[in-house]
């Protein structure tokens, strides 16, 4: 695939428009991934870590995982958030 | 004349950096995927969350499928579509694609195949993105196979030893290749989740024909939350 065709569609709405839709699903983009692995290493340590069931193990290991993964990305879009509405502000 | 270029050039500007955010907005957006493996902490004894898991992912793709139809048909206007490549411009959008194969793993493949097949598109994808981005092409995907092998080896770990090894290494060089994929009309994002899926349904077939029993426990449990 050529660069042109992976460039993102531009929209002529405002870009403090644009901006809204980002706001609109940035809590639920990072609170819901954050909830699950907090969901997952809470069963771990409820069902696991404190009955000494090995078998849980794995939910701790996804939990971290899942936790991880999201902060990777989520920081940087963030910090490219803040810094966006302090330019349009 | 400084007044003419003055707002151009800060125009331009917002352009640029509306341009920057949309390529993290796209990986939150995939590594946001990774949450839908709760699916499985939901238990199936209860009714109304059986209900739930039956109708709600099939619900969301065909919404998502019909908004999709209608903005490649321009019933809705595109704009209201934050991130969108030019190549989805007369195509539907990779997310349709993202969520048809998360949908398709949870209802027809066991939790141990679609765990790190949702894991792979969701994490790895953006993580291979990335590399590419700053590395280069093969590096990217030296780094997406180590990444993938990481998902498979966590969630077949109660397998017997070879069966982990040769499931993680299946797995992941299915995940690299459907990620290899360039088509306009086959999304990567779909193949990334299909291709080690299959890939692994097929050797978990070949191995129980031979009389021997592959698929490890799985990793999540219901959960005993009281709903």
């Amino acid at each position: 695939m050529n660069t042109t065709k992976m460039e993102y569609i531009k929209s002529n709405l405002e870009s403090k428009k644009l901006l809204r839709t980002e706001l609109l699903f940035t809590p639920m983009l990072i609170l819901v991934p954050s909830l699950v692995s907090i969901f997952l290493i809470n069963d771990w340590y409820v069902r696991g870590f404190m009955q000494g069931n090995a078998a849980f193990d794995g939910e701790l290991m996804l939990g971290i995982i899942i936790f991880i993964g999201n902060m990777l990305f989520d920081i940087p879009f963030l910090r490219f958030l803040v810094k966006k509405r302090r330019v349009t502000e | 004349m400084k007044r003419v270029m003055a707002p151009i050039s800060s125009t331009k500007k917002k352009l640029q950096s509306l341009d920057f955010d949309a390529h993290w907005y796209r990986r939150v957006f995939h590594a946001f995927g990774s949450s839908f493996v709760v699916y499985y902490m939901l238990p199936d004894t209860i009714e109304w969350i059986a209900f739930l898991k039956m109708w709600v992912p099939i619900s969301v793709l065909t919404l998502a499928f019909f908004l999709e139809i209608a903005r490649v048909q321009g019933v809705i206007s595109g704009s209201h579509f934050f991130g969108l490549r030019m190549y989805e411009q007369k195509r539907v959008g990779s997310y349709l694609f993202f969520a048809s194969g998360i949908v398709i793993l949870l209802y027809f493949f066991p939790q141990q195949i679609a765990v790190p097949c949702i894991l792979c598109a969701c994490l790895a994808d953006p993580i291979m993105g990335e590399a590419r981005y700053r590395f280069g092409k093969k590096e990217a995907y030296a780094i997406g196979f180590l990444v993938c092998l990481l998902f498979f080896v966590v969630t077949w770990y109660k397998a017997d030893l070879w069966v982990m090894m040769v499931a993680a290494f299946i797995g992941s060089i299915g995940a690299v290749l459907g990620e290899s994929v360039n088509a306009w009309w086959l999304d990567d994002d779909f193949m990334i989740q299909l291709t080690p899926a299959l890939l692994l349904l097929m050797f978990l077939i070949g191995v129980e024909a031979m009389g021997v029993t592959a698929l490890p426990e799985p990793i999540i449990y219901p959960s005993l939350l009281p709903w």
